[in-house]
């Protein structure tokens, strides 16, 4: 008979609130193999610890239950102090009195103090039975991936670069730079986007130590932290780009002209062109659906015209076979689309643009070349109209967050348009101001107060097109009336949305999205840049909305969680893994085919299904399908798991 | 360790708040060797005053506890508490600096950490861990949890100190630990980069005139209720309120206390009030639940994830009353505070007679980080938040090679924002090491 320990937690008041924890403790106390039980208000502080580690030395314990809040918190923290006095890790199991019975329980006192017994009771029912167990090592890859080219992707990779290690960066586009090559100036300092971002665009394209694949998807993942086999798809560019100098002739001469995505449509490109005009890598791609040659097998002027002879029409995708040992998630966000806003009319009005389309209006390489005129009719507006929180903080239409980045850059696109048309004037409809980071608030009353911005408290109910106006019709909260406003032209701070395909890249990636399609972090404060599988890291705006300079923030600090993780020579994994009993196996094959890491395979000569021990991750999927009982999970047996049943339904 | 010309690959972060503990633990678990200096006497800064941290209601020492557990028996992690930087020379890759390590009056090499000490000696002062409220010990810990666990002696309030005799620590202590003698002594240590994270102040709620000056008990600031709040604070999580010891059935929350008045006060916004206030209003109906908490406010900002649908769940589902206007006058009226504000909204003036007033008051730099900028040769603004070198694509270094940023001390934020802001730093020392 073991030597049991019980230790529990009141966590502060949140467990002790509700659950009874000394009668607990004395009630631990009474069970027969249990030597040592007690209670403290912060287990997982080093004076908790120390108890913890004392009743093990003096009581000779040889398994410990720690009651207190949910595994994924201090299961580790636990292990450590017990296997810092020569127990095995793996004897030490967590009964979560938090999460699933105090906090859940709030109102009921009694009912919540006998289920916390009960949960104790259980996993003492498991440790009796818990065997020592090894961690698995295993040997890492050093390189890491880095998915995305905007400014999270492109300062992650330097990152790691500059910290040593091998990166390869994949990018959709044919450049980098993402959303930020599309602004202007940005907030507070009103100083230019695009230099900055090329100068870091270029430094990712020189660095040895980064391997840059534009037009690039990832197509596949297998493996696991340390160890990821990857597959990525180079779309055909139809450009040889080894040979292209970048010279433009080819784009000068395309006859094809659509409209831009880049430009937010208020441009044209070539069906032969550049991502943008200063785009890094400075080398064009053919678009499919609007190349002549591919609509009629007509044309090919660009291949007539191409000095070095680069244009390679049967080019075709490219799939290459990449290792590596951790993975940036960092693929952005998307605006939500105008055509879904009907109060807003569904996009159909000309002179109704979002934000990123104006902020093409006010680049210099843009469109207009700088100048702010309406689309419709190239006119000097007159009266502009700015709506912030279009489709955010709109719970029951829209999006229910807010996208933390359009107080900022209305209150930068009025003070622009008050530059640029000193007799114009423009209104801000707005709910709340949110100017709250380093420099922000000076910088909104400074514009409001130079530039005699009108800000208008209150939504806007419709916006439709009159009589070569466009009338936006609100309300101001603050005087309680009516407002209505014959604009020339309407800019909608629209909601930031996950850039599309991220939960199919998420599927792959077995990382978890949020609802909206964010990629969820495994603990908002103590792991903000870790995603819930281990080895994929997040950056940017793919997990939730931030501005430029938090998104490099968070770039960087998966640069440094990635630099920590790949800095051992072994990676330890957990062995709460499955096992096969190979005297029952039959051979059928089901977990083979069940299992969602690929960690089950058959052995043909032995006619026998095998664990792939660094792959499996412990889900128990193949346990839960083995019509035999054949595979079990390291400590979670299945008499284990009746025992455990027992106690509460006894 | 003496200079040899070799380019230093260990690190120094200055400060020992969660800022200062993530990029610790970052760099020593990179491999690279950390002193961390800390100037109380043990580490986790400001977060070990909160009880729970918005949006997800998780107990601060629970998520801190382990993180200052870990810190403190880290290989690779010195610690030097009770610690303050008193010069700095030399470059990236070999900065020598000198640290004034301050008499504790505790030989800690000795010390068991027991506590018999603190239980025996009979001074009893307001402690300013508790924000005033509850009462330390002249002879003190920070807290029960506290990392290292080593107390030291406030000469100020210490009897021997003051008036030349009791002595009970010295006869209590059962491993001879204490020693009246201790001077504070100058110690070098040689780095090759550091991080600055020295965290954050709040404006003291004396500065404020229409507020009463601080001298009406049952208005406090936003750090006292989360040590009201706290199972480990002065009345162990009940809300009490100080004056009379109370359950308050009326809680005014006032925000922007100091912040966004660029006549008066600061002129930036705190970033963190609009959340804490929600969260504390939150916690108290959760404690009281037929009592009624009113928020005043400017602007609701919760532009963080999940922050949106924490205020709206407060609004919705917990009943908290928003106001929108500024207060203009608080005072005492028999047992009660009574508010004066507007509320914008309806262009009304508003009265509320309170039990208890909880300001939100603006964030400040610690009033040491201008000299300490001096001595590191790094910039900070007026206010005296340390200055980055590019706002967007620079946020966590400093002119000077080597230097880097963490946290508040850089401009005021949350939590998570902090810790990956302080990762960053840690990214940037280890490039830099990387490259020599």
């Amino acid at each position: 008979m073991r030597k049991l320990g019980v230790f529990i937690c009141h966590c502060g008041v949140n467990i002790a609130g509700t659950v009874d924890v000394k009668s607990v403790a004395e009630e631990m106390g009474r069970v027969e193999d249990v030597a040592h039980s007690t209670d403290y208000i912060y287990m997982c502080s080093e004076p908790g610890q120390q108890i913890i580690r004392e009743a093990i030395r003096e009581k000779g314990l040889e398994g410990v239950v720690v009651a207190c809040c949910s595994p994924s918190m201090h299961e580790n923290t636990f292990r450590k102090a017990v296997k810092s006095q020569g127990m095995n890790p793996y004897l030490c199991e967590i009964a979560n009195i938090r999460e699933q019975c105090s906090w859940v329980h709030q109102k009921d006192r009694e009912e919540a103090t006998r289920k916390a017994a009960e949960i104790i009771l259980a996993t003492l029912e498991k440790v009796r039975k818990n065997e020592s167990l090894e961690p698995i090592a295993m040997a890492i890859d050093r390189r890491v991936l880095v998915i995305g080219g905007g400014i999270a992707g492109m300062t992650a990779a330097l990152d790691l670069a500059e910290g040593g290690y091998g990166v390869v960066l994949i990018e959709r586009e044919p450049g980098l730079g993402g959303h930020m090559a599309q602004l202007s100036r940005t907030f507070p300092d009103l100083d230019p986007a695009l230099p900055g971002l090329v100068a870091k665009a270029s430094a990712v394209e020189r660095h040895p130590k980064i391997n840059l694949l534009c037009y690039s998807e990832l197509e596949d993942v297998k493996g696991y932290v340390g160890n990821f086999d990857l597959t990525v798809r180079k779309k055909a560019t139809l450009v040889d780009w080894e040979k292209c100098n970048g010279c433009g002739d080819c784009i000068r001469d395309c006859p094809v002209e659509y409209a831009s995505p880049f430009e937010r449509g208020l441009g044209m490109r070539k069906a032969i062109d550049l991502f943008y005009p200063d785009s890094v890598p400075s080398k064009p791609v053919i678009d499919r659906e609007h190349c002549q040659y591919f609509l009629d097998k007509g044309c090919r002027r660009c291949e007539e015209i191409c000095p070095k002879k680069a244009i390679n029409f049967a080019q075709k995708d490219e799939r290459i076979e990449l290792k590596a040992g951790a993975i940036v998630v960092a693929t952005g966000y998307e605006l939500y689309p105008m055509e879904r806003l009907g109060e807003y009319g569904y996009g159909q009005i000309p002179d109704v643009i979002d934000g990123l389309a104006f902020e093409r209006m006010l680049s210099p390489n843009g469109p207009t070349r700088g100048k702010i005129l309406r689309p419709s009719d190239g006119k000097v507006p007159k009266e502009m109209v700015f709506i912030q929180c279009v489709a955010s903080r709109d719970p029951d239409r829209y999006m229910p967050y807010c996208s933390r980045v359009c107080c900022m850059y209305t209150a930068k696109h009025a003070s622009f348009y008050k530059e640029q048309v000193p007799d114009g004037q423009p209104y801000i409809f707005y709910m709340d101001i949110r100017s709250d980071c380093k420099g922000y608030e000076e910088f909104l009353q400074k514009t409001i107060e130079e530039r005699g911005l009108l800000y208008l408290r209150g939504r806007v109910s419709r916006v439709f097109q009159d009589d070569g106006k466009v009338r936006v019709l609100g309300v101001d909260t603050l005087t309680g009336r009516m407002v209505e406003v014959a604009a020339d032209m309407v800019v909608l701070a629209t909601a930031i949305v996950p850039s599309p395909g991220v939960k199919d890249l998420a599927a792959k990636l077995r990382a978890t999205v949020d609802r909206h399609g964010f990629l969820t972090e495994a603990h908002i404060k103590l792991y903000p840049v870790e995603s819930s599988t281990k080895g994929i890291y997040l950056a940017g705006c793919g997990q939730s909305p931030k501005d430029i300079s938090d998104t490099v923030s968070q770039a960087s600090a998966t640069a440094s969680k990635i630099q920590a993780l790949l800095s051992t020579d072994k990676l330890l994994q957990d062995p709460l893994i499955a096992f096969v009993d190979e005297g029952i196996c039959s051979g059928c094959g089901i977990c083979v085919e069940i299992c969602p890491y690929e960690a089950r395979e058959m052995d043909r000569r032995r006619g026998i299904s095998v664990v792939h021990e660094a792959l499996c991750q412990g889900c128990g999927a193949c346990i839960a399908a083995c019509p035999n009982f054949a595979c079990e999970l390291r400590n979670s047996s299945a008499s284990q798991t009746l025992r455990m049943v027992d106690t509460f339904v006894a | 360790m003496k200079g040899n010309g070799a380019f230093v690959k260990r690190a120094m972060v200055i400060g020992g708040g969660i800022a200062g503990i993530s990029a610790s633990l970052d760099l020593g678990n990179a491999g690279y060797d950390v002193v961390l200096v800390e100037k109380l006497p043990s580490i986790g800064g400001r977060m070990l005053q909160l009880s729970e941290t918005f949006p997800t209601l998780d107990c601060a020492q629970c998520t801190l506890t382990p993180k200052t557990v870990e810190t403190g028996q880290h290989p690779r992690i010195k610690l030097v508490t009770y610690s303050e930087v008193e010069g700095i020379e030399g470059k990236a890759g070999d900065f020598s600096v000198s640290i004034r390590r301050k008499a504790a009056y505790v030989d800690w090499e000795r010390c068991t950490g027991c506590g018999l000490c603190q239980q025996k000696c009979p001074s009893k002062n307001p402690s300013e861990f508790d924000r005033g409220m509850g009462l330390g010990k002249a002879i003190y810990t920070l807290s029960p949890q506290a990392v290292p666990n080593k107390p030291v002696i406030d000469p100020s309030h210490c009897r021997y100190f003051k008036e030349g005799k009791c002595r009970v620590c010295e006869k209590i202590c059962p491993v001879k630990a204490i020693d009246y003698e201790q001077k504070d002594r100058l110690v070098e240590e040689r780095v090759g980069a550091i991080v600055v994270a020295v965290g954050f102040d709040l404006i003291p709620k004396e500065s404020f005139g229409e507020y009463g000056y601080g001298e009406l008990p049952d208005l406090i600031d936003g750090l006292a209720f989360e040590r009201l709040n706290s199972a480990s604070g002065p009345t162990t999580g009940e809300i009490r309120r100080p004056s009379d010891g109370k359950v308050p059935k009326e809680v005014v929350f006032i925000q922007c206390t100091g912040s966004r008045d660029p006549e008066r006060y600061m002129p930036y916004c705190s970033r963190v009030c609009c959340m804490y206030t929600a969260k504390h209003a939150r916690l108290y109906k959760h404690k009281v639940h037929d009592g009624q908490a009113y928020i005043f406010y400017m602007d609701i900002r919760s532009t963080g994830k999940g922050y949106e649908e924490f205020i709206q769940q407060g609004m919705e589902e917990e009943g908290i009353l928003y106001l929108r206007g500024r207060v203009s006058r608080i005072f005492r009226d028999g047992e009660k505070l009574i508010v004066w504000g507007a509320d914008t909204l309806t262009g009304r003036k508003v009265e509320v007679s309170a039990d208890l007033v909880v300001l939100a008051t603006a964030m400040t730099p610690r009033k040491e980080a201008k000299e300490l900028a001096k001595k590191l040769g790094i910039e900070a603004d007026d206010h005296g938040f340390l200055t980055e070198a590019e706002r967007k694509l620079r946020p966590v270094e400093t002119k000077v090679e080597g230097i880097y940023l963490a946290g508040c001390a850089q401009g005021p934020k949350d939590i998570a924002d902090s810790v990956a802001h302080a990762n960053a730093a840690a990214s940037k020392v280890q490039a830099l090491f990387a490259k020599h």
